[in-house]
């Protein structure tokens, strides 16, 4: 995906920060937004270089509306690993069966991989270790029998269906 | 052995001493003297609602000048002691993508709230020095993520000197006007935001000190940073 013009970029910059100035000042008051809208105007024209390749373009109705849709979606996964974690802990046994897996990712924009490595490390029982260009070095706390392969495509295949796959197809839309 | 039992004894005997003494302090009645006067009088005579801020700045703005000189003298000593002919970053491990793009989006909101902290400083907890510091907390995740992160000196520079001045040309004028150092012309004189106390266009000259202050402390501590992490290079 090719960067957007400096414009649009500035502006997503503004926007976004504005709507953090709403939320940390809780008030309408006429003059807190104006002060808000005058420093993100300068903190926007000293970072919107760094802040945002994509631009406006971030702020398109399919990618808000499948990052809405993802919020309870992460939560589900993350409450549902939780338990599973303390299941392992109580267990008298310890059922655990650590690894650190491999697994190829079909995002390619750097704050998708950001959010990618995020949601695995926030879902207990994974953990990312190191991204390597499309490339997720995972410590999975069980590592299922499918991934115990000699072949690597198939190792790969295995882990990335376990792990990236059911947030990509999200994370896909929201950031490329 | 005997030292350290020796040291042990004499840190006893000292904190006896202190506790001896603190025993006589009557906490939680009511022994405030000057602090009732600051706490009756803070709005009418400075309009701030955070009483501590209204004392740091107004009723003793003298200390606080003072430790913005403090500052300024850390930073300058800071790099006279590390000055050297020339200077470069020479750290080799870039930051991994989870690191340098976790470091790109949080940098616009990290000053933005150090600027929210300064700007509010006579209405919520805060002021100049802590939103100053966390404007330099910034620059100091940038350098931490890009191993070739530099801030631009140039405009640093000339900031922290025009900032610098600027609180002492406040002071001045309020000497001008006022008869004293530091005299808040702004509430005293002007009545600017009388009927606005609580919202953010009050306070008199709080506000603007405490961005100057916040302007100063963000950009001299980063200067620390950046010289603390350079090293010396041979030609």
């Amino acid at each position: 995906m090719g960067e957007a013009s400096k414009i649009s970029r500035y502006l997503y910059t503004v926007i976004v920060l504005f709507l953090i100035w709403l939320a940390i000042t809780a008030s309408l008051d006429v003059q807190e937004l104006g002060f808000g809208l005058l420093l993100s105007l300068i903190v926007a024209a000293f970072t919107y270089e760094i802040f945002t390749t994509n631009g406006l373009a971030n702020l398109h109705p399919r990618r808000i509306a499948y990052m809405i849709a993802y919020i309870p979606y992460f939560l589900w996964a993350m409450i549902k690993a939780n338990i599973d974690v303390a299941y392992r802990v109580l267990h008298p046994k310890r059922p655990i069966r650590p690894g650190i897996v491999k697994c190829r990712t079909v995002l390619s924009s750097d704050v998708g991989k950001l959010a990618l490595a995020n949601s695995i490390t926030l879902t207990p029982g994974t953990i990312t270790l190191d991204v390597d260009d499309d490339e997720y070095f995972i410590h999975w706390i069980w590592v299922p029998d499918e991934a115990l392969v000699e072949s690597e495509e198939e190792h790969v295949k295995a882990s990335s269906e376990g792990i990236t796959v059911p947030f990509e197809k999200f994370l896909k839309v929201i950031f490329g | 052995m005997l030292k350290r039992a020796l040291a042990i004894i004499s840190l006893l005997l000292i904190g006896y001493w202190i506790a001896q003494g603190l025993a006589g302090v009557p906490f939680g009645q009511d022994r405030m003297l000057v602090a009732q006067y600051y706490l009756d009088h803070v709005k009418e005579q400075t309009g701030a609602v955070n009483a501590v801020t209204a004392i740091v700045v107004n009723y003793r703005g003298f200390d606080t000048l003072g430790e913005v000189t403090v500052l300024f003298i850390a930073s300058t000593g800071v790099g006279a002691l590390l000055w050297r002919r020339k200077k470069q970053r020479t750290a080799k491990t870039e930051g991994s993508i989870v690191l340098t793009t976790g470091t790109r989006l949080l940098v616009p909101f990290v000053m933005l709230f150090g600027a929210y902290i300064f700007i509010h400083g006579h209405l919520t907890p805060g002021g100049g020095f802590p939103g100053g510091a966390t404007i330099a907390t910034a620059f100091l995740l940038l350098y931490m993520a890009f191993v070739q992160y530099e801030i631009p000196h140039k405009a640093f520079e000339k900031v922290e000197g025009a900032v610098g001045v600027s609180y002492v040309l406040v002071g001045l004028i309020g000497l001008a006007i006022g008869g004293y150092f530091l005299y808040d012309w702004i509430w005293q004189d002007w009545g600017f935001g009388v009927d606005n106390i609580g919202r953010l266009l009050s306070g008199g000259f709080i506000p603007i000190i405490y961005t100057i202050i916040g302007l100063k402390v963000g950009t001299e501590l980063s200067g620390i940073i950046d010289n603390m992490l350079k090293e010396e290079v041979s030609e």
